[in-house]
């Protein structure tokens, strides 16, 4: 049913994506000016214009971009299927899971996949463990929680043991790992990223009518028709999917899956879940703090994460601490 | 109506070529046209005429290039300080920082606008195909943690900054010094008590430092015995902190005690705050040395070979007036 | 039955382990001591280089495991008890964080003395406690105990950003408080000791004093004002509590997660709700753990050692887990 709030309310965030992507095509320690940074995305600017453009920033916005709408979109439906605002993937421990396994493979201890496979195994694994742990109550008990807090803080001792014990040029490749950096991305974790949230994202569009009824009482949703339980499997998978596909990406930058719905829901029409909203929010942060990170302290680079915590938690902080109107817990 | 230009005219046109020739093609003239090729880490690397604007991402790089007198545009910052390492600031200036060891940040090598880059030993295949971007790359292949090391890192660098000359100059100077310094330790520590180990104070315990680091080869250069106790693993450059309960592997007469930071008199501090310190061979007989972990623990090239030689000898002649 | 539980056998027992720990502390090492050797030390004899590592090495570390221990055992507990949260713990909530990031400011300052990393800590944690009692008096926010410890990662997050950012500003702070911040007993001078002494001393005193009004507290706020008690001080002594108590447990040890957890859930099994019975078996159980994790720390990864935060993580979560698994979520 096309709703005008809605439509409205993607467009001006696509338009603001294109902006910010704009921007940190042209913005840099090599400054280019916009018109110059769209020539020479056609290739018929000056060589060394070609390159900062193409060659380093182009690939560096784009991972960020799929990975924000990614953690995004998996932070919207986690919050949707615990109906719970400040539900993340990153609580039960995905996040640390996912990135230790990647540590894991980028220093060389246990299998010998690549890092984007290892995070994606770390993901499913720390999901299963929280789901054996928690018993009937599934992802509303908050033995849930725990389990994945006790998982996370595991992962982090067993990678923080891991790092100690390596080579230090192999501590060093995997320390944007550890924080959440674009620096450290493959060509491949990025490519298997954009297909998986293109695909992820189509099955949310053709389940949203579902989702959109997980909002209200179980009893609600049933008697509006809903499968409860293919919906919530088909949910979680997706989020689990999506969270450690973009971790292989950029690694543990939790705070998008948080911040973006939280803004698309504060900006959309109340009732829906902002699937579409909070991918382009997502996608839109996760480039200005890579932006920030990059010329802030220029040439020295701060990494994604860090940056998105610090300009994050206080927002998210004001959000806890306020009393909550909205139709969500 | 031609007149007689031919015989004359011809000879004078091509003497006076011959001559111009001969002015212009050695000499100066070959040093313009001149290509080099230098091999490096990733293969034969062609560098024409005299590089005037030099990037170096590594330490010994730019140690290098500013002892034979070529001028660095853009360095890195040491490892675990915020600019290049104290020892080597008055000689570099107001250069220009592109990154960190391990984070690169292209865009500013891009900035220094460079006519050559010199890479670390260990850059990745994928840094070093988007550096060739901008400018001729040559990554130092030479093996790390030999005692010669430095002197084949000099000569390389040497090579592709055409500068040969003056890098063997600079290698003789610092071996004339070394051979200084090492007829001092032959006549005032008497053999069997040249064991030496060098190594960070952390508040947990002491890091010992692997045998192979540039300091502790000119340390065994000049005649003193070092080892890492076999406590150092393979590829580390030192080793896990170590229980205070293990001070005693670190037996050795000389200890040489750095921090990360350039102020040696702070570790003192920190390690004298721990009984176990005080029952350390080396402090019992006063031969604990403070040094500065920029230099010693991170530093390499003819440059920061002179500075540790000039502490050696200081430390030395000070217990041996 | 629950309601009266005898508190001396568990007790006992409790304290005889941690006799045996302490003694463990004393006796096993990273170094070339030998066991039999330190047992001499310990006795009075044994060789000089023995009783050095025993008195001079193991004894101050072992005193400051206890303190730590006691301190974050006890504070856990309290926190518990005030929120009505068994997931409420200063190390998931960012008190422990708080304090670690105010030490890691200190220390990018150039702060070395004990005393004044001590009062920094102490800061630091009051600064976490408030923020977290803050939260706790949001409607909503306090009913659920996820969204409180949920608040509270959040916080953590920040700070730990925070202190991320700081480290890469100063290399040379960020080796130290790199080392600081994973928590270790190991190597700290005595002169620590003596800066948190106080602290500890009058957090205790305080603990005396809350105690009776909290456990009142259980029965609910009108209850509690019906026989005579303010609850809204004695919030505030409480949070000043936990307070004192992490910040000298942080800035002795590190910010050490899952100890203020494991502690008060373990002694929970064993005394019901009461909290003072709680507390009371929080006094041996607390400096068990915690040296229990340091001898490990010390027998794993010899000749050096696995830091203590790392070990107490490693020990911490899977017990974390064990319970709920075992679905004893012992009510507060």
């Amino acid at each position: 049913m096309p709703d005008t709030r809605t439509a409205l309310v993607n467009l001006a965030l696509l338009l603001l994506l294109v902006a910010v992507v704009l921007s940190s095509l042209s913005m840099g320690t090599v400054q280019v000016s916009p018109l110059d940074a769209v020539t020479a995305l056609t290739g018929k600017a000056d060589p060394m214009t070609d390159f900062v453009v193409k060659e380093l920033r182009l690939s560096r916005i784009l991972a960020g971009l799929l990975s924000g709408a990614a953690l995004a979109v998996a932070g919207c439906l986690m919050q949707t299927l615990a109906r719970n605002r400040l539900a993340t993937p990153g609580i039960i421990g995905i996040d640390n899971a996912a990135t230790a396994f990647a540590v894991a493979s980028v220093v060389g201890v246990g299998l010998a996949l690549a890092p984007s496979a290892m995070a994606l195994a770390g993901a499913a694994a720390a999901t299963a463990l929280a789901f054996g742990l928690a018993g009937a109550n599934g992802t509303r008990g908050y033995r849930f929680i725990v389990a994945g807090i006790g998982i996370g803080a595991i992962a982090g001792a067993v990678m923080q043991v891991m790092l100690s014990r390596v080579a230090i040029d192999a501590a060093n490749a995997a320390y944007p790992w550890t924080v959440g950096s674009l620096n450290a991305r493959s060509e491949q974790s990025v490519q298997v990223l954009a297909i998986g949230l293109v695909a992820g994202y189509l099955t949310l569009l053709a389940i949203s009518r579902a989702l959109n009824t997980l909002q209200f009482s179980d009893a609600v949703a049933i008697a509006l028709g809903t499968r409860l339980k293919l919906t919530r499997i088909l949910g979680l998978a997706l989020s689990v999917l999506l969270t450690g596909l973009a971790v292989s990406v950029c690694g543990p930058v939790g705070l998008i899956a948080l911040l973006a719905p939280e803004f698309a829901r504060t900006i959309s029409r109340p009732g829906k879940v902002p699937l579409t909203a909070s991918a382009l929010a997502g996608a839109s942060f996760m480039v200005i703090a890579d932006l920030l990170g990059r010329t802030l302290f220029s040439p020295l680079e701060i990494p994604v994460g860090i940056i998105t915590a610090i300009v994050g938690s206080p927002y998210l902080l004001w959000i806890l601490l306020k009393p909550s109107k909205r139709s969500l817990t | 109506m031609k007149s007689r230009r031919s015989p004359f005219t011809a000879f004078l046109t091509i003497s006076w070529a011959t001559l111009a020739f001969v002015a212009f093609g050695a000499g100066p003239a070959q040093a313009d046209t001149q290509t080099r090729t230098v091999e490096s880490a990733f293969g034969p690397v062609t560098i024409e005429g005299q590089p005037e604007r030099v990037v170096t991402l590594y330490e010994g790089a730019l140690d290098a290039t500013l002892a034979v007198g070529a001028n660095a545009t853009g360095a890195v910052i040491t490892r675990g300080g915020s600019d290049v390492a104290d020892y080597i600031q008055s000689e570099a200036g107001d250069i220009a920082i592109v990154g960190a060891p391990a984070e690169t940040n292209i865009e500013a090598v891009i900035a220094a606008r460079p006519d050559l880059i010199l890479a670390a030993p260990r850059t990745s295949e994928r840094q070093y195909q988007l550096l060739s971007r901008v400018a001729p790359v040559v990554v130092s292949n030479v093996e790390l943690f030999k005692s010669d090391t430095w002197e084949e890192e000099t000569r390389l660098f040497a090579e592709a900054l055409n500068r040969q000359a003056a890098g063997e100059e600079v290698i003789e100077q610092v071996k004339t010094r070394i051979n200084e310094v090492a007829e001092l330790v032959e006549q005032t520590i008497p053999e069997g008590k040249r064991d030496a180990s060098l190594v960070r104070w952390m508040p947990q315990g002491p890091l010992v430092m692997a045998e192979g680091l540039f300091s502790a080869s000119m340390l065994q250069a000049v005649g003193f015995d070092v080892t890492d106790s076999g406590l150092v693993k393979e590829g580390r450059p030192h080793s896990e902190p170590l229980s205070l309960e293990n001070l005693s592997r670190i037996s050795q007469s000389w200890v040489f005690l750095a921090t990360l930071n350039k102020d040696g008199e702070q570790a003192l501090e920190a390690a004298q705050q721990s009984p176990a310190f005080a029952r350390l061979n080396a402090v019992q007989q006063d031969q604990v040395i403070t040094v500065s972990g920029q230099l010693w623990t991170s530093a390499t090239g003819p440059l920061a070979a002179m500075a540790i030689l000039d502490d050696i000898e200081a430390a030395i002649s000070a217990r041996n007036p | 039955m629950v309601a009266s539980r005898s508190l001396f056998p568990p007790l006992f027992v409790a304290g005889f382990l941690l006799l045996i720990i302490v003694l463990a502390s004393l006796v096993y090492g990273a170094g070339p001591v030998s066991v039999s050797d330190a047992f001499a030390a310990v006795a009075g004899g044994g060789t000089e280089e023995a009783r050095f590592v025993v008195t001079e090495l193991r004894l101050p570390r072992t005193v400051l495991g206890l303190l730590t221990g006691l301190a974050l055992g006890l504070a856990g507990a309290l926190l518990q008890s005030m929120t009505r949260n068994p997931l409420a713990e200063p190390g998931l909530l960012g008190v422990s964080a708080g304090s670690g990031f105010a030490v890691a400011v200190a220390i990018l300052f150039g702060a070395t003395t004990a005393t004044l990393t001590t009062v920094v800590a102490q800061l630091g944690a009051l600064a976490g406690c408030a923020l977290v009692i803050a939260a706790t008096r949001v409607q909503g926010l306090g009913n659920d105990p996820v969204r409180l410890v949920l608040a509270g990662a959040t916080l953590t997050g920040l700070l730990l950003a925070l202190t991320s950012m700081l480290m890469l500003m100063d290399q040379r702070a960020a080796d130290e408080i790199r080392f600081w911040i994973t928590g270790s007993i190991a190597g700290k001078p005595l002169a620590m000791l003596q800066a948190t002494l106080p602290s500890i001393a009058i957090g205790l005193v305080l603990i005396v004093l809350v105690a009776r009004p909290l456990a009142a507290m259980a029965l609910g706020e009108k209850a509690a004002v019906g026989l005579g008690h303010h609850p809204g001080r004695i919030r505030f002594l409480i949070t000043v509590t936990v307070a004192l108590l992490v910040g000298s447990a942080t800035a002795l040890a590190g910010p050490l997660i899952f100890v203020g957890l494991v502690v008060p859930f373990i002694a929970r099994a064993f005394s019901g709700p009461d909290i003072r019975k709680t507390l009371w078996l929080c006094v041996p159980i607390g400096p068990a753990v915690v040296l229990g994790a340091d001898v490990i720390s010390r027998l794993i990864a010899a000749p050096a050692e696995l830091p203590l935060g790392v070990v107490t993580a490693l020990i911490g979560a899977p017990v974390l887990l064990a319970i709920v698994r075992a679905g004893r979520m012992p009510s507060l």
